[in-house]
């Protein structure tokens, strides 16, 4: 039984906040502006669904694991999945980030109904993200692209429910698609069941909204039209052209929170999408689960999307790089466990057991 | 009986509030000229003048702040008016130079300053005894105890005033401005003094060469004051113990030796001329006792100037009593009726056994419930405290907030979620936000934030304000602007368009004030709770000097012009305590106009209180709180 000043005392004060937003727009006690979320006068709930949400609570990822991707065989690197898909729009779509993948798995999912509304993200600017939900093809093109600051989205789901949406899918990163499992996994017997329909981004962090000002004062006068990570580094296209800054220097500005995340590739979506690094232009999709599949299928009838086998040896470098990012926030993890955060995760499971072996023995 | 201030019955009776009495006072003096800064408990007086203004043919102003009111009054008797200046404590300290600096340069006209203390401090941040200035200032002081003394004392006041070309200064409590007792009228002149002409060497300057000049004023007081009729003994011959006493210790005492019998063994020396005292005459008193209790309020001000007489006079063998050392009576809080009689069964060793004075049988008396201070229902400043807390705790920056003087200086308790770290006198927050600002140099990155109202903001942030813009400090001051003087019951200040005479004038922008310093200024909504934090966020964020004008007028005031929305709880959709938000209307919100609804468990309106702002429409979780109807906030 845990509320507002447990989640404000455990989540907030330690700064493992992943913004994912699932906590906001429940109850007025919890504010945010850009990237700052906080409790803003004292709460005295002591059962709070802010914290039953929170992808930084305890979360039971082998029982959640269990209940919504049932059967799926597991993966220790990249989670439950079917199958992986090197894929691409058949016709590309303006502003899209890597292969347009995503956009079109939402135009099928509201052309075919399978959602009432997705919940989507992005503004005009290209750089500052506002999540907002849609019911009509037209809009998914203010999504398209990656918008790389943190955006707490997943506040949208009240919205959702006031307004009696029955079937929803949402996009959305691997803290945001935890919350969204969180949410329906410790769902009040009373409340409604909403089926929901997840397609997870890949995200190795993302980034404090200090980074906007960041490239105002680094590109004055200039309207930034695109954000993209090649292979190469960080990209920003402006109006005025495209300029290029290290990625050592972006990643300065990703937030706290993002270093406790150990989920690179959105483990408990129902499909998850990401860039197909060796090759510009082209996605990784994951397929997880029997619903997953049926989007995907339907989006290639549709011959909206092009796929291909995935090739072996990059399967084996994207396992790397997710493990990689497992076993680098694990250390993270392990300190602030250590200085007094609470557990999240729990600490006697095996796949916790499996991955602190599995550290220690890169270390050595 | 009903009665009109500017009623011409000389001899007539009337019951009179002690602020009236004043009013009448300097009425039947035949000022012309009265100028004020309103302050409780002193603020009727000009209220009262400026509306018979017209009629009496007399000029009055509620100026900008004490010292324009007081060198305004000085300027008029310049021309040989008389005119009368009215202010509380903390305004008299606000005069301090220019007090000081009149009394070496003396007046031509009379002219009467009236300054209201606030004992126990019940509507004023702090006490203070005024009567320090005026013996620090060398102005002749009297200290009226009673109604009637109160309107004698002014009018005595003017001309004292002139006889001695100094100004004189009439030091009230609060029993004396906001109690009634009966008057005797006085005559109003139907002459009216007319400005006279100020010649190529008629000098008003306060230089040095005129300290010996002010001291003689003083000698002469003093004389004057040895037979005044404001100073008398009532007592045996040779009392085992003597009262001195002076404003309303006067009355305290007179019940407290009625009240233990002891009028054979104790009398009572009443002192109305306090600066100067009269010293021969205390002397002469004294010589009658070896005993001494002196009642006073506030400071032991008249018992250490007895103390100073005593010292000089070896042939008076008196053990001298009162709030020094808080023996009998305690140093700090407002006097009496059984306080004084208690210190003084303590010294004569009687005992007090008649009934106590009850006003309700005990067996009827209801424990009240502690009540907080708190903003009224629709107050814009809760607004204004609950954006600015939150958008602090948003921020996560520990902003730093300087508070001021005025409503919203109750925003530093619950009612403003406890807002201010530092509250100190009217102009004092933006000031000291400047000195905190300009650490950023030293590494000190929190938010300084000051606050200030709108009279505030005429009264004494003005010259703040050039000098945080002239050193570019690094904070953000934000101005509630009301529209009012609403603490002191809302009288006019520059920014209102409208003169203590009821006159309309062109109001002074606050908004173009500040631009024309400099200041990039932003005016916003405090009832748009989201957006007005979003604001105050992004100008957080900017370097340097920042204003924020948050506007929106008075409830109490706005209410008489509008008509009123229904604002109505909808108690279907109100979850109750099954809602996370933790009766957030009536709990964290907490207008007076939000209240719990025991009976159903539900939140409710109290449509006697609620003004129809509908602020707490927008910040209800499950969309329960409906408006409709009135005119749009």
């Amino acid at each position: 039984m845990c509320g507002g000043m447990e989640l404000k005392n455990e989540v907030l004060a330690s700064a493992t906040c992943a913004l994912c937003g699932a906590c906001l727009d429940w109850c007025p006690y919890i504010a945010n502006i850009e990237d700052h979320l906080v409790l803003r006068f004292d709460c005295n709930v002591s059962n709070g669904r802010c914290y039953s949400v929170c992808p930084r609570t305890f979360t039971d990822w082998e029982a959640i694991s269990e209940k919504y991707l049932p059967d799926i065989p597991r993966d220790f690197a990249i989670g439950p999945h079917l199958k992986a898909y090197k894929v691409k729009a058949a016709k590309g779509i303006n502003g899209q980030q890597d292969g347009g993948t995503v956009s079109y798995l939402v135009k099928t999912i509201l052309e075919d109904e399978l959602a009432e509304t997705v919940l989507l993200t992005g503004t005009d600017d290209q750089v500052t993200p506002e999540p907002f939900l849609s019911s009509e093809i037209d809009d998914i093109q203010k999504s398209a692209g990656s918008r790389f600051l943190a955006s707490p989205g997943m506040r949208k789901i009240i919205e959702a429910q006031n307004n009696k949406v029955q079937k929803m899918a949402v996009v959305g990163r691997p803290c945001q698609i935890q919350a969204l499992r969180k949410l329906d996994y410790n769902r009040p017997p009373q409340k409604p069941e909403v089926e929901v329909l997840s397609i997870g981004l890949f995200c190795m962090w993302s980034l404090g909204w200090d980074f906007k000002d960041y490239l105002q004062k680094q590109f004055p006068e200039e309207e930034v039209l695109r954000l993209a990570i090649p292979q190469h580094g960080f990209e920003v296209t402006t109006d005025k052209g495209v300029h290029e800054l290290p990625i050592d220097t972006v990643k300065k500005f990703s937030r706290a929170g993002c270093n406790y995340c150990l989920d690179m590739t959105s483990e408990l979506a129902d499909i998850s999408v990401g860039a197909f690094e060796p090759q510009e232009g082209w996605n990784t999709v994951i397929i997880r689960t029997p619903k997953g599949q049926q989007i995907f299928n339907d989006a290639l009838t549709k011959g909206y999307l092009i796929s291909e086998e995935y090739p072996e040896e990059e399967l084996k470098r994207l396992k790397g790089a997710s493990l990689g990012k497992k076993t680098r926030n694990l250390n993270h993890v392990q300190t602030a466990f250590d200085k007094g955060v609470k557990p999240f995760i729990d600490l006697n499971s095996a796949y916790y057991i499996q991955l602190k072996e599995l550290a220690e023995g890169m270390v050595k | 009986m009903e009665w009109m201030i500017t009623t011409n019955e000389p001899g007539k009776t009337y019951l009179m509030q002690g602020n009236e009495a004043i009013s009448r006072g300097a009425l039947e003096a035949g000022i012309r000229f009265a100028a004020a800064y309103p302050g409780s408990p002193s603020s009727e007086i000009l209220t009262m003048l400026g509306h018979v203004a017209d009629e009496m043919e007399i000029y009055a102003e509620w100026s900008t702040n004490e010292t324009c009111a007081l060198e305004a009054c000085l300027g008029a008797s310049f021309a040989g008016i008389r005119s009368l200046c009215v202010m509380k404590q903390n305004g008299l300290l606000v005069v301090g130079d220019a007090l000081h600096s009149a009394s070496l340069s003396g007046v031509k006209g009379g002219l009467v300053l009236v300054v209201a203390d606030d004992p126990s401090a019940h509507s004023s941040t702090n006490e203070f005894d005024s009567r320090h200035q005026s013996r620090s200032a060398a102005v002749p002081m009297l200290e009226p105890a009673n109604m009637q003394e109160a309107k004698d004392m002014v009018k005595w006041g003017f001309e004292l005033s002139e006889q001695l070309q100094q100004l004189v200064m009439v030091r009230t409590v609060t029993r004396i401005n906001h109690g009634r007792s009966s008057v005797t009228l006085g005559e109003i002149p139907q002459q009216k003094q007319v400005p006279a002409v100020i010649g190529e060497w008629d000098r008003l300057v306060a230089i040095n060469w005129f300290k010996d000049a002010q001291i003689s004023k003083l000698e002469q007081a003093q004389v004057i004051f040895k037979e005044s009729p404001f100073n008398w003994y009532n007592g045996p011959e040779n009392p085992d113990m003597m009262i001195v006493t002076c404003g309303t210790g006067w009355l305290y005492s007179i019940e407290a030796v009625k009240a233990l019998g002891v009028k054979d063994s104790v009398g009572i020396l009443k002192i109305g001329t306090t600066w100067p005292l009269p010293e021969e005459f205390i002397v002469k008193h004294l010589g009658r006792t070896k005993k001494v209790l002196v009642v006073e309020e506030v400071d032991p001000f008249l018992e250490q100037n007895i103390a100073n007489i005593i010292a000089y006079h070896p042939e008076l063998n008196i053990e001298l009593t009162g709030r020094h050392g808080q023996k009998v009576i305690p140093r700090n809080g407002e006097l009496n009726p059984n306080v004084v009689r208690n210190a003084l069964a303590n010294m004569t060793g009687t005992t007090f056994t008649g009934p106590e004075v009850t006003f309700i049988p005990p067996e009827e008396a209801v424990a009240l419930p502690p009540r907080e201070l708190t903003f009224c229902a629709g107050c814009p400043h809760r607004a204004s405290f609950f954006l600015l807390k939150q958008t602090l705790r948003i921020q996560e920056g520990q902003g730093v907030v300087m508070g001021d003087i005025g409503c919203y200086t109750m925003g530093g308790q619950r009612a403003g979620h406890y807002l201010f770290n530092f509250l100190s006198c009217m102009g004092a927050g933006i000031s000291a936000a400047e000195g905190l600002g300009q650490l950023t140099r030293f590494g000190f990155d929190q938010p300084v934030i000051a606050l200030a109202g709108d009279s505030t903001f005429f009264h004494s942030c003005m010259p703040a304000l050039i000098n945080a813009k002239y050193h570019n400090s690094n904070m953000l001051f934000v101005i509630l602007d009301n529209s009012a003087t609403a603490m002191t019951g809302f009288q006019p200040h520059p920014g209102i368009g409208l003169t203590a005479m009821g006159k309309t004038t062109e109001p002074i922008s606050i908004a173009k004030v500040v631009e024309a310093i400099g200041c990039p200024v932003t005016v916003a909504d405090p009832f748009d709770i989201t957006g007005t934090t979003e604001i105050v966020y992004k100008l957080l964020k900017q370097p340097g000097l920042k204003v924020l004008i948050l506007k929106q007028e008075c409830a109490t005031l706005a209410i008489r012009k509008r008509e009123k929305a229904k604002v109505w709880v909808d108690q279907d959709l109100c979850r109750g305590d099954e809602c996370g938000c933790g009766r957030f209307c009536s709990r964290i919100w907490g207008c007076p106009g939000n209240i719990w609804d025991y009976e159903v468990g539900k939140a409710k309106i109290d449509e006697v209180v609620c003004v129809g702002c509908g602020v707490c429409v927008s910040l209800c979780p499950a969309g329960a709180i409906k408006i409709e109807g009135g005119e749009a906030v």
